[in-house]
């Protein structure tokens, strides 16, 4: 099936999209010094790329709205990428939250102990919320815990402050293998601390089969999608099934909505800050906007009945099966999907959520996460297995392997997504202009973004607003003031 | 002389035996539990040095926590609800079960299967079960023309939906209590009743009722502490949500200590469920002696 589907792609879709993921770091070039290398003096299709290496080109809109070729550049340098390092003999313990990858893994790990006679690296692996909770505990007492992941945000800034994170800033794989912007989370004053390898696209899925059928288009602004939920639940079809009984997913939907609520950057992450640390109540204008919105797409049918009670077993598999239009997770809701009903695989597409009417200043949403540091309490030989596993892992072909095997969009130069057409897919999402996901600016986790989360969910699902929020920003004060 | 030596070395070998079990029990509960109290005092994430905060914890706990003191409601409800229904329900389906005859046993059995089940496949279940919208339990609402409830998603209904899978889940447990219990009531005791003209209901509350009462002491005593602990079903069916409506002291230490890094503060978070808990079981406990007459 997946291999029909492949075939059918257009060659040119084909060579285009999978470039188009480079396009985070695009270096504006002189339109005139870009036209005619391969599809001639104009670029016409946004997203369209001549390959996928750093010298190619991609098509993008400027901000003078005008198409214009651009260099892609990947790297912090225009050095090429290296070759993985060699790994002593030893046995060290890898740390993570994905048991679906372990397949894959244990491939790629195979190769590298094949190549490295004496390694022997053994996967620990957690579910995502024990990780989140246990790992910090369980690794900073764990000497052979060489290599390990860590999430964006609050767990990363734990890792850090516990003096766990080695700083791996003066590896050549680092500058030269890794898209340079995806490093944005391992970095900290300038020295690197990790290699963020998943990148991932917290934006909603649809059923672009589905959209075409009953002649959707995906909504451009906040009105629109208002119109959208009503059109589609007039046919009887859920408009997005949104898992809110489970707050890990039901929460990704907040990025969309954070993304084009202030006028900056600067100011959205003050706001957020404030919000995080006490200084700024829930109940302030800009928070309760928000609020309204879950609750306006609440009153407009977006959302299945009973949708607190709507959890991430049934969301995904009504998506499936063709009883809902839109799935408002992200890329890494692919794998779920298309396991659910194999027919699913080339028919999803990613779509930029706009909740305002007026120009957005983002388009979507993006994260760079599954950080993999090396441990800085290891022994050096330790250190040295885990660094040169990691480098093994930045390297195209293993990346590929990974991604590919995963579904999951890396942040490694070269990789190929020709071989996965969902990843093809949802890679034009990529030749957007995207906002690293704000939801994790808020690192007091446990303390703050959870309760914040879970009121959102429940005036999502009819709950009352003023009430909602004073409740749940004293909670908070409370919480922080322990 | 020779006693005394034989008594001195007899008191050395036994010790010797006996550290073996008591140095597992020092490792992996009184060592913690010791720590547990000290950390209580500080203010901790985890990560950094711990700081001595004398009461601070404590008094937090009592004057400025609203969330701490609606969960500690939430755990008195549900406890409440699971140990008059738990305890009801065994007694009941244990008096109907009494004889040794194979239907007998067999409904034992089937009674007691949910307690072999994990509790987070219970919860799983259970979830499909209380669905909203395809829900085995709304379903036959619908049936009989009753609107479906939102069980797990409305505040209203998430604490007490969780308390009856609870109780699904352990009545089969207190049922086989209740049976071993209630069958060392002397027979007699009946024989002589029904000679008297007792109908089944004053045989059982002049004769089964008050010769239970041991047995149901430690049931009562065993399920609150059960409720007290329901962190598995509670986490895999609402992770204590929505909005705290279900949340248990259990849930709550362990989001205190692993989401939000208060290490100090689930500390003494914890110190204050071990004291409820001893608090309940002393009382229940006095309460079913005054009953029975013991002193």
């Amino acid at each position: 099936m997946k291999a029909k589907g492949i075939t059918a792609f257009s060659s040119r879709r084909f060579g285009a999209v999978v470039a188009v993921a480079f396009a985070l770091v695009a270096t504006t070039l002189p339109s005139a010094t870009a036209a005619g290398e391969v599809f001639g003096k104009a670029c016409t299709t946004e997203g369209i790329s001549t390959g996928q290496s750093t010298t190619s080109l991609i098509c993008t809109m400027g901000s003078n709205g005008k198409l214009t070729w651009t260099r892609v550049r990947l790297g912090s340098n225009s050095a090429k990428p290296v070759a993985a390092l060699k790994a002593q003999p030893g046995t060290i313990e890898f740390h993570h939250w994905r048991p679906e990858d372990k397949v894959v893994l244990q491939s790629i790990i195979d190769k590298f102990e094949a190549l490295n006679p004496g390694v022997h690296i053994n996967q620990v692996i957690m579910n995502s919320v024990d990780y989140t909770n246990l790992a910090y505990a369980k690794i900073s007492v764990n000497n052979k815990a060489a290599l390990f992941v860590t999430s964006r945000g609050g767990q990363f800034d734990q890792f850090y402050k516990g003096g766990l994170l080695k700083d791996i800033s003066s590896n050549r794989y680092v500058s030269q293998n890794v898209i340079a912007s995806a490093l944005t989370p391992a970095t900290v004053n300038g020295a690197v601390y990790g290699v963020p390898y998943q990148s991932l696209f917290n934006n909603p899925l649809y059923n672009s089969e589905m959209f075409a059928k009953y002649g959707w288009t995906v909504p451009k602004n906040w009105t629109e999608l208002l119109g959208f939920c009503k059109a589609v639940k007039a046919k009887g079809i859920i408009p997005f099934a949104w898992p809110a009984a489970t707050r890990g997913n039901a929460g990704q939907i907040m990025n969309s909505f954070l993304m084009n609520s202030a006028p900056d950057l600067a100011t959205l992450t003050a706001r957020i800050a404030a919000i995080d640390t006490g200084k700024a109540d829930l109940t302030s204008d800009w928070f309760v906007d928000i609020a309204k919105k879950y609750k306006a797409m609440n009153d407009g049918g977006c959302f299945p009945d009973n949708v607190t009670g709507y959890n991430d077993t049934v969301a995904p598999a009504d998506f499936a099966s063709g009883k809902a239009a839109i799935y408002p997770t992200g890329t890494f809701g692919m794998s779920t999907v298309t396991k659910l009903n194999p027919s699913m695989a080339g028919k999803m597409k990613m779509m930029s959520m706009i909740t305002v009417d007026t120009k957005p200043l983002y388009q979507g949403i993006t994260n760079n996460t599954f950080i993999l540091s090396v441990n800085a309490k290891s022994s050096s030989r330790d250190q040295s297995i885990a660094n040169a596993f990691l480098s093994f892992l930045a390297t195209a072909p293993i990346a590929q392997e990974y991604a590919v095997g995963t579904s999951q969009h890396v942040s490694i130069i070269n990789v190929d997504y020709a071989a996965n057409i969902d990843l093809l897919n949802t890679s034009d999402i990529m030749g957007k202009k995207l906002l690293l996901a704000p939801r994790f600016l808020f690192v007091n986790v446990g303390t703050v973004r959870n309760p914040l989360e879970d009121a959102l969910i429940a005036i999502g699902g009819g709950a009352d607003i003023t009430k909602t929020l004073a409740d749940t920003s004293k909670t908070i004060k409370q919480s922080l003031g322990a | 002389m020779r006693t005394f030596n034989i008594k001195k070395t007899e008191s050395r070998v036994l010790i010797a035996m006996a550290f073996p079990a008591f140095a597992i029990y020092a490792f992996l509960y009184l060592y913690p539990s010791l720590s547990n109290v000290y950390y209580s005092f500080q203010r901790w994430d985890g990560v950094t040095k711990p700081e001595f905060v004398g009461l601070h914890n404590f008094t937090y706990l009592a004057t400025n926590d609203d969330l701490f003191m609606k969960v500690l409601g939430n755990n008195f409800r549900f406890s409440f609800i699971v140990v008059i229904f738990q305890t009801l329900l065994a007694l009941l389906f244990a008096t109907f079960l009494l004889k040794n005859t194979k239907t007998s046993i067999a409904l034992r059995i089937v009674f007691f299967f949910p307690t072999i089940l994990s509790s987070v496949s219970v919860g799983l279940i259970w979830n499909f079960l209380y669905d909203p919208n395809f829900g085995f339990i709304n379903a036959i609402l619908k049936s009989v023309g009753i609107p479906g409830l939102n069980w797990l998603g409305d505040t209203r209904y998430s604490l007490y939906a969780i308390a009856l899978t609870q109780v699904w889940f352990h009545t089969g447990q207190m049922v086989v209590i209740y049976v071993a219990g209630l069958q060392q009531i002397p027979q007699e005791l009946y024989e002589a009743a029904e000679v008297d003209g007792a109908s089944r209901w004053q045989q059982f509350k002049n004769i089964t009722w008050p010769m239970a009462l041991p047995t149901t002491a430690v049931v009562v005593a065993y399920t609150t502490i059960q409720t007290f602990r329901a962190f598995d079903l509670v986490y895999s069916m609402t992770q204590g949500g929505p909005l705290n409506s279900s949340d248990m002291l259990v849930t709550l230490i362990y989001n205190t200590a692993f989401s939000s890094y208060k290490w100090g503060y689930a500390s003494a978070q914890s110190i204050i469920l071990v004291f409820v808990v001893l608090l309940l079981t002393y009382l229940q406990r006095r309460t079913l002696r005054l009953n029975t007459g013991e002193k």
